[in-house]
Order: structure tokens, then sequence, then C-alpha cells
């Protein structure tokens, strides 16, 4: 793969002036409210595929569910009723490989409220 | 492996870097982010990060920053020139980054300024007129423009803006507008200080606002109705010409409210006088004979009968029972008085006894027998049979029940079952006479020794409850968990 990357280099030569220095990227994104995520992700990922790199769907990790069951009570007096709240983070991941140029690029123009985003470039 | 684990801490080479999406610090937009690194890692990424002031207190001094960076040189001049500004001191400290950008967002309305839309203006001093005039076209100009015609023109489209000078109170609008001609009243106010004058002025300005802007039309009913109701008050009290019914309710009251000597002295000194209005209506018909048959006719009667009575008899006849009925009203008036009818209740007697089923039901006391309530259940019944203090017991042997191991026969019981019943029989019988006849003879060491034994008795039972209740608390802890939330809200289980 890094011979082919590597060829590809040669041939665009003076024409692609700006390195094209591939990374494998990572974007997790995580979140509260689902449909913002969705959004996000589908933004990122026609972005990406616009651009023609090599875009891994995003993998749906497990939301994970935080319960925090308490008495609806302020005082102990009453019937002992319990609220079962829930709090519920999703996350996905989309693997890029690309330059970090673009995908500054393309995460600064998806932008939505609530939606944390975690950029990770490793060497490819 | 072999090489892996040469490596320092056995830890694979971490050439990645991560960077996470921070919103920028001193910003309003929520969503102006910019990307931070958040490793350590040695790994590096040109031109990803983005320098940012955040940042700059994560990494070295040394490092090369922005524009930002205070510890390296003097601030640059744009820098410089903006703190400048804002008025602080030049003194190469860069108090931009203490900043925070001021944009109206849906979470910072609160802070940001909003005129109310129910402003009121200000008051006008006392020397100054105000005059709206929104209404005013101002011409295209002219050719000639002759001044009086155009000062007419613009003197009829202004209004005075009224609003300031409307009183609730209309002394207080006098007292103002006096105020307002006569220029303060200067002559008389040279000896006060000029804040005297002022607050005196203030504060009948005030209340005249305050009726104004918060209650207007409010208060001006309630103002006028108080007008109103002293007005009525101040004039005769009777506004109203006196009629007839007037001076019949003056008699009868009279008469049946006033003093028993007088009631008496007006029946006894004649006749109960009709007022003449009312005679005069009634000598219409008293002229007229009218002559009651025996048998009691109505005038429909008349009327069918035509060929019989005439309809003056008709008439004559239904006055001459007017005429009746006044007289049977005279003579029942003066006789009822003297007859007096005296109703004495009779003072129920011990034998008539009623309760209310009786009257309700209809039925004499003799069908219905009512039982006497007596006090509810025997106290003996809540004491075991067999005392612990017994020295008559037939078994020696304390049988321990359930679970918890109590002895139950020596609890208080409710409901004796038939186990419990056989076991207690033989016992029964033998104390049942004892048992009677120590309550008859009951000595003061008995009683004692009685009443000390049901207390021991119920302390033991307090005791066995709550060892119970505290050895299935977890128990019950979780059941009433699942039961609050999925069953009906009366289930109390702890």
């Amino acid at each position: 793969m890094a011979a082919v990357y590597g060829g590809l280099k040669g041939k665009l030569g003076v024409e692609d002036a700006p390195e094209l220095q591939l990374n494998r990227i990572r974007i997790t994104l995580s979140s509260k409210n689902v449909k913002n995520l969705e959004k996000v992700c589908a933004d990122l990922v026609k972005g990406a595929k616009e651009k023609q790199l090599r875009v891994k769907g995003p993998v749906r990790i497990p939301t994970k569910v935080l319960h925090i069951t308490t008495r609806k009570s302020p005082c102990g007096e009453g019937t002992n009723t319990w609220d079962r709240f829930e709090f519920r983070i999703h996350k996905r991941v989309i693997d890029l490989i690309s330059s970090p140029d673009v995908v500054k690029q393309i995460t600064s123009i998806t932008i939505e409220p609530g939606v944390e985003v975690e950029v990770t470039i490793a060497d490819v | 492996m072999g090489g892996r684990g040469g490596r320092g801490g056995g830890r694979k080479p971490r050439s990645f870097a991560t960077f996470r999406l921070f919103p920028r610090s001193g910003a309003a937009d929520p969503n102006d982010r910019v990307f931070v690194r958040v490793d350590n890692n040695d790994y590096t990424v040109p031109g990803f990060a983005d320098e940012d002031s955040f940042d700059a207190s994560l990494c070295d001094p040394s490092a090369d920053g922005g524009d930002l960076h205070s510890a390296s040189g003097p601030l640059p001049e744009h820098v410089r020139r903006e703190i400048l500004e804002l008025g602080l001191p030049d003194d190469g400290y860069n108090y931009l980054s203490h900043l925070r950008e001021l944009r109206p967002s849906a979470a910072a309305a609160a802070s940001s300024f909003v005129p109310s839309a129910t402003a009121r203006p200000e008051p006008l001093p006392l020397d100054v007129k105000a005059y709206d005039a929104s209404k005013v076209r101002v011409a295209p100009s002219e050719g000639e423009l002759d001044e009086g015609r155009a000062m007419c023109k613009v003197a009829a489209k202004t209004a005075p803006v009224r609003r300031i000078e409307k009183a609730v109170d209309p002394d207080v609008a006098r007292l103002l507008d006096e105020s307002d001609v006569s220029h303060g009243g200067s002559e008389d106010d040279v000896l006060e200080e000029d804040f005297v004058i002022i607050a005196n002025r203030a504060e009948g300005d005030e209340l005249v606002e305050e009726d104004d802007g918060e209650e207007e039309e409010e208060g001006n009913g309630v103002f006028s109705d108080a007008d109103e109701e002293f007005d009525f008050e101040e004039d005769d009290p009777k506004p109203r010409v006196r009629r007839l019914l007037d001076e019949q309710f003056d008699l009868l009251a009279l008469e049946e409210y006033g003093d028993s000597d007088n009631d008496v002295e007006v029946v006894k000194s004649g006749e109960y006088e009709l007022p003449s209005e009312v005679i005069d209506e009634l000598k219409l018909f008293h002229n007229q004979n009218v002559c009651v048959d025996e048998e009691y006719r109505t005038p429909a009667d008349f009327v069918r009968r035509k060929l019989d009575s005439s309809t003056a008899d008709e008439v004559d006849e239904s006055a001459h029972v007017i005429k009746k009925c006044a007289e049977y009203a005279e003579r029942y008036l003066n006789d009822t008085v003297e007859e007096e009818v005296v109703l004495v209740s009779e003072s129920s007697d011990e034998s008539e006894v009623w309760d209310c089923e009786t009257i309700v039901s209809t039925f004499s006391n003799l069908d219905n027998h009512p039982g006497k309530i007596e006090t509810p259940g025997n106290i003996k019944k809540r004491l075991p049979k067999v005392f612990p203090g017994e020295t008559a017991t037939t078994n020696d042997i304390i049988k321990l029940h359930g679970k918890e191991k109590l002895p139950v026969e020596y609890l208080p019981q409710r409901k004796r079952g038939g186990e419990k019943e056989k076991k207690g029989k033989p016992a029964e019988a033998l104390n049942a006479d004892k048992f009677k006849k120590g309550a008859e003879k009951e000595t003061k060491e008995e009683k004692k020794a009685r009443k000390a034994a049901v207390k021991e008795e119920k302390r033991e039972a307090r005791k066995a409850k709550k060892e119970l209740k505290g050895l299935y608390k977890s128990e019950t802890q979780k059941a009433q968990k699942v039961a609050a939330v999925t069953g009906p809200s009366s289930i109390r289980l702890m």
C-alpha cells in the first residue's frame, strides 16, 4: 500500500506542491444526542467521499447508559417512589486515510452543538 | 516479542497524536471550536493543531507560539492599540486574553439589555410643554410660504401630549396646573431651599405618575365611584318621593315593632285607618252593591249566565266581596289582639326517649328496641390464658414456633387458631374459674404482677417484631424498589 501511495506521489510530482502526507486518521464522535451525531457522521462521510478519501464507515460503538435511580421525595416521607434517570452516550468511529489538512477542513465545516469530536492521527 | 520486550516499559511506540475539538476560550459562539492536543506523545503532526492561548499554558513557554505569547517580547502593535483603546494600561501584559466576546445568543439573553416595551417617558419638567407632532406632514417646499399659514397648519396637526399631565384626582391636577402657570410659586418659596421645592414637586409628580401608569382606567373607576358615593351621602337621604308603600311600611313597622303600649292604644283608639289613596281606590267599588249568593260564584259563571245577572251585578258582587274582605280583615285584626293563643310546648318526659331509628323508620319505641351501647370487647381476650408466672401450668415446656422461634402461646393473641385452642382448653378450664375469682379478690400484689406480666409480653413482642423487620430489611428494600416502580404507589412495604 505504501508503495502505491509512494508511486502516486511520484506521478503527481510538482503539481502537488503541498505534501500529500497520508496518515491514518481516526475520528471519534460522541454525543448524548443521536440525531445530531448521525447527522455529523453522515456529513463527514459524505465530505470524505467527495474528496475521494478512503473511508471506513461509521462504526457504532454500543451506547453507554448511565442509570441514576433516586428517591422522588426530597424528604423521607411518603411511599418510596423512585425516579429512574438515564444518560445515554452514543459513540461513532470513522476511519480515514488522508492528509491532516483535509480532515481539519472537513471537521471544521460539520459542526453541530453537543457533539464531541476527537481526532487521532497516526502513521499509515 | 523479544524486540518489543526490549523497549522501555514493554509499551508499543506510541506514534499517534490525538486532538480534540474544544470551544474557543472566551468565545460567545459555542460552535467556534479549535483542535487541541490531548496527549503527550512525541509524534508531531505539522499543521494540524491550532495554536491557541488555551494551549499556551500547557506547552512550554519556549515553544513557538502565535501572537499571543506575552513571555516573548513586547506585544504586537495591533494588540497594544486595542488594549489602549479599551482603557487598560499598556504595561506589556496582554489584557485581551481576559476578555470575553459578547454576542447575544439564546443562553446569554439574560445578560443582554432589552429595553422594555412598556417604558414610560421621562416626566417633563414643569416649564416645558410637549406636543405630539407625529401627525404633521412637512409639505414640500412651496415657493412662498406664508408663515402664518404654516404655523396654523402645524398647530392644527400637533396635539399636546396629554399623557403626562393627566391626573386622577382633580385636586392634584388643579394644583399641578396652578404650579405650571405660576412657575413654581417662586414668590412663596423664596425662603425655602431649592431641593425642598424640587422634592415637593417631585412627590406630586410621582403620585400622579404612579396612578397614571399602572392603573389608569382602574384608578379612574375607583375614584369616580368613591366620588359618587360621597355625593350621594351628602344629598337628601330620601331622594325619591314618598310613596303609598312607604307610608304603609312605616305604619306596619310602628305597629309591629313599636312598644306594646303604643300598640294597644292604636288598636283601642280606633279602627286601623287605611291610607287615603287606598280608600279612594276602594270607594269605586264601595258604592256598587254586590250581593253575595249562597253558592260561590266565579266571574266565569256570571259570564256564562249572562241572562241571569247583568254586568253591573257582576261588578257589584266583586266590589261587595272586596268590602267583605276588608271587614273581615278589620275584624280579624281587632279580635285577634284580644284573644291570645298561648302555645305551650310540652316538656318531654323521660319515658319518651326517641332514637333516630324510631323517628326515621316511624315505628314506635315499642317495636324498635334500640340496644344499649356497650363497651366493645373484653380486655381479657387480649391476654393469654397462660401466664409465664403461673405456677399451676400443666406444661413446663415452652414451645417455640415459627422461623423466629417465638413462644407463640405467650404472645397476645388476636385470633386463636384451632391448634392453640386445643392446647389452651384444658389449661383454660382449670384456670377459668381461678382467673375469675382472682379478678374479684385481686390484691395489690397480684394486680401488680399481672400488669408486669403484660408489660413484659408487650416488650418481648416489640423486640421480636423489630428483629423480624431487621432480618428481612434488605429484602423489603428490594421489593419496595420493584413495587414502587412497577406497582401502584399505594404499596408500602417498608
